[in-house]
């Protein structure tokens, strides 16, 4: 043992120096560096990717990931994985269009779609929770089974939706600022909170952490597997809900490979895989990180299939470098 | 390759130090070809340095070990088998979806070009190791289809397809039910029949007499007694085990004054484990488990909190009987557990010290599911300071805290859920010193202040130090309640190792 623990005072409550906070929030410095590397990379080599029109559009699509990430946070961190949520957007699509043009006032169907949503995503909590099957293998029938359940309600064609008012919900703006960024900025605060200063926020982590533990503590571990499953559910169908407005139309192709890009966020911003790490500050820097890096490349024309490569390579190079920088600043601890 | 002179293998002044501690003090052993030898030692004794020494896991810091005769210096596992000498851990180190018959050649499958694994030989040869053991299992069986016990057989297999003269056994029976130790042992006796030398740790006597030909008694990392097995008495034995040590600074006396019968348990039964174990623990009274690894005392804590699958008995507090336990519903009756494994059970390691004091009991530090900021710094720093937890700051990452510190950690999770019955599985395993003296005082505190606590302990001057009252539990059955003061570290040690004929 060294001196210094034994000598330390039993808590501190002087405020932390510069120094402590940056080793604790490593994670949150390293990747706000990597977003301004990728600034100042993108800037002269991406046309117009500075301009404020540009920015807007980046918040835009970052908010469809974003909505969704904050969910997906939560399940990473305990533990799980949801690959459903792609799917569940599309299929959330199709049945708001459908409702809509069988007449079904656009509110109530709205309310519908996401209430629908998230019990699907509850159903599939269950099954994690209460039969252990992994929910890698419950995500993945849904994502088979959602998008192919859209795909034959609307004969995959796009099922248009009559009525021009609702394309505001997804398409408008308040001052420039994107409706869904909007959206994408009021969860957040809202997941803020809930993942530091409530007591399912906080099961969450243990559950992620330890699950033995939390077992052994009395947090009813089923109950807050189910719960994370069905706030993905209900977020993704939320999203599908602004996808269809913003498409006027319910698409069964929508929102392809969205469950991925969520992911790669998450992961990104420094959430485990392994559950009982992450943040809801770090995911939204993944989220930028990843519109930016989506948008910069469309804008310096790269052909879509070798945007991908470039897409997969610096994801990687992403989470490696926040890894292992992650783990020389926190040692120090 | 052994010459008739030379003994299979010979340790002369092995001396092994860890940071703090000297594991190995000076140690002379030796063993003949088939010998089976048992090692004694209480726990921190030195009989896991010294078989990890001979199986290559551990390197001495000074001294010589000879197999055959020849002087050798193992730096891996590997070496001690290219030498003969193999050992089957308690963690059972076989791969549960593969095949009995790939066990047995794990990593050493012969293979041919283009065809790949010759599976006819790979099923060759654990046919005959198997038939080397004296046993029969299925060779397609998958592992985890098999009892512990028949696993343990595959291993021991494994160990002899790879040549070994030399086998360890680390408490081999303390995970196995009663009728599995019987085919242990006759498979023990056939090896060192056919010339194989074993080394077993356990604390059975009844299994040591008809077993081993030798027994070395191991204290304080010195060897302190080869003897014969028929000089091994079990008096003989734990007098050298527990030697005349200075009994350390005693721990301030705290009286209890034990009231009300709080937690009744009777007739618990839990398969393979205990057999029809009742007894009870009052208001402000400390009662202590003790019993040998594997004799079912982790077991029947997890029965009174209901997460013991399989248990039966009835459990009762304050005479109210505990219908369909769950771990949820004894919390809320106030029985907690902290439980033998800090990493795996107590704590969320990678959680903040906070977080974890307060995890068990959110209703205290919450309102409608919200955490106000300030009501939960006020409890955590209040726990904090109850239990002098040294951090330097509340939100700092249990796994960066010493283990006395991370246990005083668990301890407060469970007492911030204020608990009537707290049961405690070895509330110091991994604790230094001062951190256990300071457990201690707490555990006499809280009996003071009216909570029934039960605790489990392999430690027989734990028990001593902080009971009222100890239970014996042998080969499944609690065999006795003794008073603190009837009780001597000597007498608790025999009744725990004692021969059910003694009885």
């Amino acid at each position: 043992m060294t001196s210094a623990r034994i000598d330390a005072p039993t808590t501190r409550e002087t405020g932390p120096s510069a120094g402590l906070w940056v080793r604790r929030h490593a994670n949150e410095v390293g990747l706000v560096g990597a977003i301004v590397i990728l600034y100042v990379v993108l800037a002269p080599l991406a046309p117009n990717f500075l301009s404020s029109a540009n920015q807007f559009n980046i918040l835009r699509d970052a908010a469809f990931v974003g909505i969704i990430a904050w969910g997906m946070t939560l399940v990473l961190i305990a533990g799980e994985i949801d690959i459903s949520v792609g799917a569940n957007a599309a299929f959330s699509g199709v049945v708001l269009a459908l409702m809509i043009t069988h007449g079904v006032p656009i509110i109530l169907a709205c309310v519908l779609v996401i209430l629908l949503g998230t019990l699907i995503g509850l159903g599939a909590g269950a099954l994690r929770a209460l039969f252990d099957i992994p929910s890698f293998i419950v995500t993945l029938a849904l994502w088979l089974g959602l998008r192919g359940l859209a795909e034959v309600m609307s004969s995959a064609v796009p099922v248009v939706i009559p009525d021009l008012g609702f394309q505001n919900l997804g398409g408008g703006n308040i001052g420039g600022f994107p409706n869904p960024a909007i959206f994408m900025v009021v969860l957040l605060v809202i997941f803020i909170f809930i993942s530091r200063r409530t007591v399912f926020g906080r099961s969450v982590y243990a559950v992620g952490g330890n699950a033995e533990a939390a077992k052994l503590s009395g947090i009813p571990v089923p109950l807050i597997r189910m719960s994370v499953f069905a706030i993905t559910g209900c977020l993704a169908s939320f999203a599908g809900v602004l996808f269809a407005s913003r498409l006027g139309s319910g698409n069964s192709e929508a929102a392809t490979g969205l469950e991925f890009d969520v992911i790669a966020a998450v992961v990104v911003g420094g959430t485990s895989l392994f559950g009982g790490r992450g943040s809801m500050i770090g995911t939204l820097l993944g989220v930028l990180f990843i519109a930016a890096l989506g948008n910069g490349l469309v804008l310096m024309g790269v052909d879509p299939f070798m945007k991908n490569v470039v897409r997969g390579i610096v994801i990687l190079v992403a989470v490696f470098v926040n890894i292992v920088s992650t783990k020389r600043l926190s040692r120090s601890r | 390759m052994t010459t008739a002179s030379a003994p299979l293998i010979e340790l002369s002044n092995a001396t092994k130090h860890y940071p703090g501690v000297l594991a190995l003090d000076d140690v002379d052993f030796r063993m003949s070809v088939g010998e089976v030898r048992a090692l004694l030692g209480k726990n921190g004794a030195g009989k896991s340095t010294l078989i990890k020494v001979l199986g290559g896991t551990e390197r001495l810091n000074s001294g010589t070990l000879r197999v055959a005769g020849r002087e050798v210096n193992f730096k891996n596992p590997k070496d001690a088998i290219e030498y003969g000498i193999a050992t089957v851990h308690q963690e059972l180190a076989s791969v549960p979806e593969m095949s009995v018959a790939e066990n047995i050649s794990l990593g050493r499958w012969t293979t041919r070009p283009v065809t790949g694994i010759a599976w006819k030989e790979v099923s060759t040869v654990a046919k005959a190791a198997l038939a080397h053991v004296g046993v029969e299992l299925p060779l397609d069986a998958r592992l985890s289809t098999l009892s512990l016990a028949q696993a343990q057989l595959v291993e021991i297999a494994r160990a002899l397809s790879l040549g070994a003269k030399l086998l360890i056994l680390d408490e081999p029976t303390s995970s196995l039910a009663v009728h599995e130790v019987d085919l242990l042992l006759q498979v023990v006796k056939r090896l060192s029949e056919r010339g194989i030398g074993v080394i077993y740790i356990s604390h059975r006597m009844d299994e040591i007499e008809r077993l081993a030909s030798s027994v070395t008694v191991m204290r304080d990392g010195r060897n302190v007694g080869d003897l014969s097995a028929g000089e091994a008495t079990p008096q003989r034995v734990v007098n050298l085990m527990v030697g005349n040590a200075d009994p350390g600074d005693p721990v301030e006396a705290i009286p209890t004054h034990a009231g009300d019968v709080a937690l009744t348990v009777t007739g618990l039964t839990i398969p393979h484990r205990v057999i029809d174990a009742s007894f009870e623990v009052r208001e402000g009274e400390v009662v202590g488990l003790a019993g040998l690894l594997g004799s079912g005392r982790t077991e029947i804590l997890r029965a009174i909190v209901g997460a013991q699958p399989g248990a039966a008995g009835a459990i009762s507090l304050d005479g109210k009987p505990l219908r369909r336990r769950t771990i949820r519903s004894t919390r809320a009756a106030g029985i907690f557990l902290t439980p033998e494994d800090r990493r795996a059970e107590g704590a969320v390691v990678m959680l903040g010290v906070d977080e974890n004091l307060v995890m068990a009991s959110w209703n205290k530090v919450s309102s409608a599911g919200i955490i106000p900021r300030e009501r939960m710094r006020e409890t955590v720093t209040a726990t904090i300071k109850k239990l002098s937890i040294k951090v330097p700051r509340r939100d700092v990452e249990i796994a960066t805290l010493s283990g006395g510190n991370q246990q005083k950690v668990v301890i407060g999770k469970a007492l911030n859920a204020a608990p009537r019955i707290l049961l405690m599985d070895e509330p110091t395993r991994g604790v230094d010193v001062e951190a256990k003296a300071q457990i201690y005082t707490l555990i006499r505190r809280l009996a003071a202040g009216g909570i029934g606590v039960l605790v489990v302990s392999s430690e027989t001057e734990e028990l001593l130090e902080v009971c009222d009252r100890i239970l014996v539990l042998r080969s499944g059955r609690i065999h006795e309640n003794l008073p603190i003061h009837d009780v001597t570290r000597d007498s608790l040690f025999e009744h725990m190792i004692r021969r059910e004929s003694d009885d």
